[in-house]
């Protein structure tokens, strides 16, 4: 196992280093650059820019004292376009809060999915399960740029319960309406992951053989079906829990959360690179992570996988 | 005497509370809630003035600083640290005497030398500021060849005759030159701060101002919170605290904030207005935004498209255009149509007769037929034309709607073609474009600010258009008491030669809470200051 693990680590390092060399040149590629606007800056102000970010080097050079600098200062470098900040602090400021949203919606998204899931896969084909069903569809086609309006009209100016937007630091008022608007379609596709793995199980011989022995049907499920119906719903959740801590553009941007996932799209837009690279990297070595124990999580819930 | 003096003391105290719910001017009521909400589109991009670049930015470093003279809510000079200035008789030496009283946050007071060193630093190479042209826009000696590199920082034309004169030189007269000082790229710098703290010195707990608030927190994209400052030279006056924008990136959003009442200010959504007007007449208000919008034509040789190169054709599309469809059924938010380009409420500025701006449209349509025509273009030969434009609603609807005007009254076929932001501006600056969209927001509140524009050497002269008497009108029009008739004379020849089609002058469209006095009502340059900001009684 430890083996195991520790190769899995060796892989990444290249792969987080294809993954910079990637982003970066296709970045470099698109047209345009940090300092182009309608209104144009004069030539000399512009070569001033290019030489204070080093946009004045050749590409190589560019890059290597900008992976350089990460390896040997963990130093993202400055944002082009937030100049008062470099990419350190806009992480450092908002990844806690897409952290702290996303996390909670998670939790939301698995307890619900999974309960959903399972609810549906026993009382197959009754009221129950057409229910289940039906609110998993109704969330997974409801997109969070319609679902947020709708809890701002609701709560917000309806009700006057929540505040319309805002973190202030994470109080708990802030915090409800973007974990609902996450977690909803990712609690659908757990549901009907959950439901149609689930319901395989529960025809297998080794169910079978449990009812046989006359174990009550919840013992059934929570010891026997449960662990096995998990597998796929987990490797799905490894993908999903990194989506879902570095935020959805749509959260921050309608709830003014302040968090790292406008960045993601306001960088690309604005040509700011370092953002733009900082936060990619974030992802990539986010999700290099999350996989890498997805696949050690598999070797405890099912004893044949074995590494 | 003495027992007297003691009592009326104590009676002062206690009728404080009283005084102060009243306005100190105009005497109105003030309620005991005086915190201002007001929105901001995007996350502010810097706090130093230096490196600001946009209106989020300006908007907050307006109260946390200020400059030699702000601006009334009808855009006018109101002194700001400047108390007056002379100026030498050949009227390029200005002379300001700065308010002795003025003082930073940190209690030091500020002295012409903190000018001095914000214009140098502004300039300076290493500041890599993108508002460095700002001061080359302004004249002064020697900026650009400073931001060129190729003379040290010291040679500025600015300097400290003593703490509280400051001397500045600029290269030939400029009539509005004072005008431009309230733009925030001119506002002073604590150099101590500075040079202590390096970039971090805009935090809110290093940052020294000489505003009439300080900042107390700065979230990015999130909010900024600023409350008044005590060492402010008029903070008697200053009446709003404490004073936050708020970030919120979608206008719909913030619309509904606003209804719950989370916010005092803000915009309208394109195409709302009406609606909010009937509904809220007294707080739903449009007033006039120093911006214009327009379709620029590539006149560059040898690039765009050829069939525009003919003037009958760009005439042509100009006429049929009609303005008030797209002013009243598209963007519905009390803009105006525009026949000339610069905006018609900039200061001082006299509307030039433009003579197709008189026709009805009827006529320029027949007009349009006719020009077409001679240019050889008709139905069995339509002109084809590929339309620019950065990727939003509004500049698409504008776009289908000028499409159909041009299909259906000269059978003309435009294909829109949009695209991101950046690829937009990457392609109008190499000049790969047959027509754009465009759009220009004065950088001072003076008519040369759109017309300098396009002018042969003007850097921002996308279309490329060429007119050595236009160019000739604008030089002339720098030293002129009256450029008046210049400026007339220069929106003659564009609306001839029609290397533009001007389409609509902005309006800024918000919703105001009803209580809120103070905000500018006819400053075209949409600056306000949140000391003139004050909250009455209902």
């Amino acid at each position: 196992m430890l083996s195991y693990i520790v190769k899995r680590l060796a892989i990444a390092i290249p792969t987080l280093l294809l993954l910079i060399t990637l982003s970066f040149l296709l970045m470099h590629a698109a047209p345009g650059g940090p300092f182009t606007y309608e209104k144009k800056l004069p030539p000399e102000v512009l070569a001033n820019l290019n030489a204070k970010y080093g946009l004045d080097q050749p590409l190589w050079r560019q890059m290597i004292s900008y992976v350089w600098g990460i390896v040997a200062h963990f130093d993202f470098g400055p944002s082009f376009v937030y100049k008062d900040r470099s990419v350190n602090e806009i992480i450092a400021q908002g990844f806690p809060v897409t952290l702290h949203y996303g996390a909670l919606a998670f939790v939301v998204a698995v307890a619900s999915g999974v309960t959903l899931g399972v609810l549906a896969a026993i009382f197959h084909n009754s009221w129950l399960d057409y229910l289940a069903v039906g609110v998993s569809i109704g969330a997974q086609v409801l997109p969070n740029f319609v679902m947020a309006p709708i809890l701002v009209l609701v709560f917000t100016l309806w009700l006057r319960w929540l505040p319309g937007g805002g973190w202030e630091g994470g109080q708990w008022q802030y915090v409800v309406m973007p974990v609902i608007a996450l977690s909803t379609s990712y609690m659908a596709s757990i549901a009907r992951i959950t439901r149609s793995s689930m319901l395989e199980v529960l025809t297998s011989n080794h169910i079978r053989t449990a009812r046989a022995k006359g174990l009550p049907t919840a013992v059934v499920i929570l010891r026997h079906a449960l662990k096995p119906s998990l597998i796929p719903v987990i490797s799905y959740l490894g993908p999903a829990f990194v989506a879902m801590i570095t935020g959805s553009v749509v959260v921050d941007m309608y709830f003014s959360t302040g968090g790292i996932g406008k960045s993601f799209v306001d960088s690309a837009l604005n040509r700011d690179y370092a953002v733009m690279m900082g936060v990619t990297i974030l992802v990539g070595a986010l999700t290099i992570i999350f996989n890498l124990l997805v696949d050690i999580l598999y070797a405890f819930i099912d004893p044949k996988i074995r590494y | 005497m003495k027992k007297y003096l003691l009592l009326s003391t104590i009676l002062g105290m206690a009728a404080w509370p009283a005084l102060a719910d009243k306005h100190p001017v105009t005497g109105e009521e003030l309620a005991a809630n005086q915190a201002y909400n007001y929105w901001m589109l995007d996350a502010i991009k810097s706090l130093d003035p230096d490196l600001a670049t946009s209106v989020e930015d300006s908007d907050a470093i307006k109260s946390l600083f200020e400059g030699l003279y702000n601006e009334t809510s009808d855009g006018s000079l109101e002194p700001g640290v400047a108390l007056d200035y002379t100026i030498s008789e050949d009227l390029t030496t200005y002379t300001f005497h700065l308010r002795p009283e003025a003082k930073w946050s940190n209690g030091e007071p500020v002295v012409a030398g903190d000018f001095v060193y914000g214009w140098q630093r502004l300039v300076d190479p290493a500041t890599a500021s993108e508002y460095a042209w700002y001061m080359e826009l302004m004249q002064v000696v020697n900026a650009a060849e400073i931001t060129a590199g190729s003379k040290p920082v010291t040679d500025l034309g600015v300097k400290a005759i003593d703490d509280h004169t400051l001397e500045v030189k600029i290269l030939a007269p400029l009539p509005y030159f004072p005008k431009m000082l309230t733009h925030s790229s001119t506002f002073p710098i604590p150099r101590a701060t500075v040079e202590k703290f390096g970039a971090d010195w805009t935090k809110p707990e290093n940052i020294v101002g000489n505003g009439a608030y300080i900042l107390k927190e700065h979230i990015l994209g999130e909010k900024v919170v600023m409350e008044k400052s005590p060492t402010y030279w008029d903070s008697a006056n200053t009446i709003m605290s404490p004073v936050t924008g708020l970030t919120i990136n979608d206008e719909n959003a913030a619309l509904t904030r606003y209804q719950a009442g989370e916010l005092d200010r803000t915009t309208v959504p394109a195409g709302q207005y009406p609606r909010l007007k009937a509904e809220f007449p007294d707080e739903a208000t449009s007033t006039p935004y120093s911006c214009s919008y327009t379709y620029l034509f590539n006149m560059a040789e040898g690039k765009g498209n050829p069939a525009l190169k003919d003037v009958n054709v760009r005439r042509a599309l100009a006429y049929a255009i009609d303005r008030d469809i797209v002013v009243d059924n598209v963007l519905q938010g009390g803009q105006k149509p525009a026949y000339n380009w610069t905006h018609w409420a900039m200061n001082g500025f006299v509307m030039p007769t433009i003579d197709y701006a008189g026709w009805t449209q009827a006529e320029r349509d027949a007009k349009a037929v006719e020009l077409m025509a001679a240019a050889g273009y008709g139905p069995d030969h339509p002109l084809q034309i590929v339309l620019n434009y950065n990727t939003s609603e509004a500049h698409q609807k504008i776009a289908l709607a000028i499409q159909q005007m041009w299909k259906q009254k000269l059978g003309v076929e435009m294909t829109p073609n949009n695209m991101e932001w950046k690829v937009h501006t990457d392609k109008l600056a190499a000049g790969d474009f047959e027509m754009a969209r465009y759009a220009w927001c004065g950088d001072y509140n003076e008519a040369s600010t759109f017309l300098d524009l396009f002018a042969s050497y003007s850097g921002n002269n996308d279309p490329k258009f060429n007119n050595p008497e236009y160019d000739q009108l604008l030089k002339d029009a720098k030293t002129m008491a009256d450029p008046n008739p210049n400026y007339t004379r220069a929106e003659e020849i564009l609306a001839a030669e029609m290397p533009i089609i001007p389409i609509y002058h902005y309006a800024k469209v918000d919703m105001v809470k009803p209580d809120i006095k103070g905000l500018p009502t006819e400053n075209v340059q949409q600056n306000w200051y949140a000391k003139e900001l004050y909250r009455i009684a209902k």
